[in-house]
């Protein structure tokens, strides 16, 4: 037995071999350069103007703001890739494909601009993954099939555990030392001791006990916020999609009537020629009882 | 020069070759390379007045300590277009992080954060650095001030030999050992950042082995097309993803937690700092003061008072971190490594040049020629929105005890020949 049913998919999907094998090219081509490549690109842009010194700068990265931005920020691409990957296609990846994406825009800002031409050391502008959380949001949609379910639960893990996830990779900057008599953590020397001409202290926007209320907990009150943001985002961002990804047509019927259909899909198949008596041109030969009986599966 | 060196150079070298081009396309005066030139004149002089700067050594070796230090004198007269500074970040003006700053002190108080700064203060910066990137640095003093932006001093040139390779920052922990800030929990994120990347990626090959979108999306068109889509080996795989990454995130979460028991937030407090306050035994007040365009020459008439006990001789006018000194200057306070550059060694007229006795009061005038008013892009001022100057008069008796005053007022440009 098959590993995957994709066999049947093939068959149920009435090309001809040709077909198929074009559809692999159109695959390609449509995925690597157009689909990733722009996602990458566009989300980096979009995500470096709303969030971007957080993810950079080690001493930004603090129990407020960071864990607060960074997932609004990044769960809206997500959002619309998601709308139209799955519903076109099944396919859900559409927050894996964004975030790799964001990070591979990210990793060669890193090696190309931050390390090559601005000489800071890697650790220093270190971004956060959320690639853990993609993953988490594409399982919830995939496991539920419910873009509701997975606003609700998808989501809220994948605010919730961006803390977590990242913790081993910035736990390290968070350790106390002393410098002239003050105490600091590693990541606050760190950007007190490469000289960023541009970026002076005070332009850090980070936690300055505004929380205090909640004492320590400060990082999951956070979270929890965040969190919540994070799924109107997404439901928003979900519709921006469905704007964005509406495909229809403009047909005209018997009577000569143009109207908009947005089943793309059925345009030039049996189908469509029953429901709307002609297919006007659109589907030639499709047009007698025998073929609409072969068409319908 | 190797060749990362030279392909930075290409870059540079092509983004000057469309600056020059524009630059003659729109004819617009020529802008330092730093930038430095390019601020107001209001904004140099009537601000962060930098006197007594030092760069020390000029020559270092990689790994090697080096110190920025000086004064600067908060003006009165700060302008009105400029916020006030409530916030302040003593910075240093330089190509990347050439040096890494060990410590900073202003008026002997650290200041690791941002803090205020009082109008008409004094205050004293020590800035102690650590050579890092070799090569021939412009470097300056900086007053960061929020919602004005930088106010850049003084620059003068720092030379850095060595490699970068040699270069080590290591600092010492609160709960012992020592960590190296150029490399410090960079393996562990390039571990974290694998593994999670590598992940994704699987994930989606995982969907790219199969066909992804025409045939996905004909037979989802189809009555039935979406439980055929919906492949157990699919879910299967959801669930193992799902469990892979909580099972992940938690090891990870709390083997790093068992690893750094004790972790601070980060601080973010604001260093209270006292200023000082300038000392002199003059009173001045500027009576006129008047900007000779062609002649390229601040001319000032100030009404001067001594209240102190001994006679005192003017000898410097320093503003925008530009000296002008006389012979009284030169010999009381010429510091050899000063920049030549920013300083006019015979820039500083006065028709009567004998000293102020004590007691007395007399009508000076004042007159600084020199074409770094041209060159360093201060007779721009005529340009601005409000006429004003600003800057430090400096005055020795004969034991070189030095007397520094603060002077601000009104500047009439005169534009031709025959109007001065
Ligand atoms: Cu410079």
């Amino acid at each position: 037995m098959a590993l995957f049913r994709t066999k049947e998919i093939i068959a149920a999907s009435k090309l001809p071999p040709e077909g198929v094998k074009l559809s692999r090219m159109i695959d390609a081509i449509y995925f690597l350069p157009i689909a990733y490549f722009g996602v990458f690109a566009t989300f980096h842009m979009h995500f470096d103007l709303l969030a971007g010194d957080w993810d950079f700068w080690i001493d930004w990265k603090d129990r407020q703001f960071w864990v607060t931005v960074t997932p609004i920020v990044e769960v809206m691409y997500p959002g619309a890739i998601m709308y139209y990957f799955w519903t076109f296609y099944r396919q859900p990846f559409g927050a894996t494909l964004s975030i790799t994406g964001l990070l591979v825009g990210k990793w060669i800002t890193i090696i190309l601009a931050w390390y090559w031409w601005a000489n800071f050391p890697m650790n220093f502008v270190m971004p956060a993954s959320m690639v853990s959380s993609a993953l988490i949001l594409d399982c919830t949609l995939l496991l539920t099939r419910s873009w509701m379910l997975t606003a609700i639960f998808g989501v809220w893990a994948f605010a919730m555990m961006f803390n977590p996830s990242n913790y081993p990779i910035f736990a390290y900057s968070k350790q106390p030392l002393v410098a002239d008599g003050a105490l600091l953590s590693l990541a606050d020397y760190m950007g007190f001791t490469y000289v960023r001409t541009g970026t002076p202290e005070y332009i850090r926007i980070i936690e300055v006990g505004s929380l205090r209320t909640f004492g320590g907990h400060t990082v999951w009150i956070s979270a929890f916020f965040s969190a919540f943001i994070s799924m109107l985002m997404f439901t928003i961002w979900w519709q921006v999609g469905h704007f964005v990804g509406q495909s229809f047509f403009w047909a005209t019927g018997k009577r000569g009537v143009k109207y908009r259909t947005n089943d793309v899909m059925i345009v030039g198949t049996d189908e469509y020629a029953q429901r709307h008596g002609t297919p006007n041109g659109i589907a030639p030969g499709a047009s007698g009882r025998a073929t609409l009986a072969e068409g319908k599966s | 020069m190797n060749t990362k060196n030279l392909l930075k150079l290409c870059v540079i070298g092509s983004l000057g070759v469309a600056t020059l081009g524009l630059t003659l396309a729109f004819t617009a005066p020529p802008a330092a390379a730093h930038g430095e030139r390019s601020q107001e004149p209001f904004l140099r002089m009537r601000t962060a007045q930098w006197y007594d700067t030092r760069w020390s050594p000029s020559k270092t070796s990689v790994n090697d300590e080096a110190m920025l230090s000086g004064k600067m004198h908060i003006a009165e007269d700060w302008p009105r277009a400029v916020v006030r500074p409530n916030r302040t970040f003593i910075n240093v003006g330089s190509p990347s992080s050439v040096f890494t700053r060990l410590s900073s002190k202003v008026n002997g108080i650290p200041m690791f954060t941002s803090g205020p700064m009082e109008l008409g203060g004094d205050y004293e910066y020590v800035i102690r650095l650590r050579a890092r990137l070799p090569g021939h640095h412009h470097i300056h003093p900086m007053l960061a001030v929020n919602g004005a932006g930088p106010i850049a001093g003084p620059g003068g040139w720092m030379d850095i030999q060595g490699n970068y390779k040699d270069f080590t920052n290591p600092v010492k922990l609160l709960v012992g050992g020592t960590i190296d800030t150029e490399t410090a929990g960079l393996v562990a994120g390039l571990f974290w950042h694998i593994l999670w990347g590598g992940l994704g990626f699987l994930w989606i090959a995982w969907f790219m082995i199969r066909p992804m979108f025409l045939i996905r999306a004909r037979v989802l068109a189809q009555e039935g097309g979406d439980e055929l889509l919906t492949d157990p080996a699919d879910k299967v795989a959801g669930f193992v993803m799902l469990g892979t990454c909580f099972i992940i995130i938690a090891i990870g979460f709390f083997v790093t937690d068992s690893q750094y028991p004790y972790t601070v937030p980060l601080q973010a407090g604001a260093p209270l700092i006292k200023p000082t306050h300038l000392q002199s035994d003059l009173t001045m007040k500027v009576l006129a003061a008047d900007y000779d365009v062609p002649g390229r020459a601040l001319r000032m008439t100030l009404t001067v008072t001594n209240n102190g006990e001994v006679p005192l001789r003017i000898g410097e006018f320093t503003t925008a971190g530009i000296r002008f000194l006389n012979k009284v200057g030169v010999a009381n306070n010429l510091d050899p490594n000063y920049p030549a550059e920013i300083m006019a060694l015979d820039g500083l007229n006065m028709e009567d040049d004998s000293p102020i006795l004590p007691g007395e009061t007399k009508d000076i005038k004042l007159d600084s020629r020199d074409s770094l008013w041209e060159f360093q892009r201060l007779m721009d001022m005529v340009h601005d929105p409000e006429q004003r100057f600003g800057g430090l008069v400096m005055s020795w008796d004969d034991s070189g005890n030095r007397h520094i005053n603060s002077i601000a007022g009104a500047i009439i440009p005169v534009f031709t020949r025959a109007q001065g």
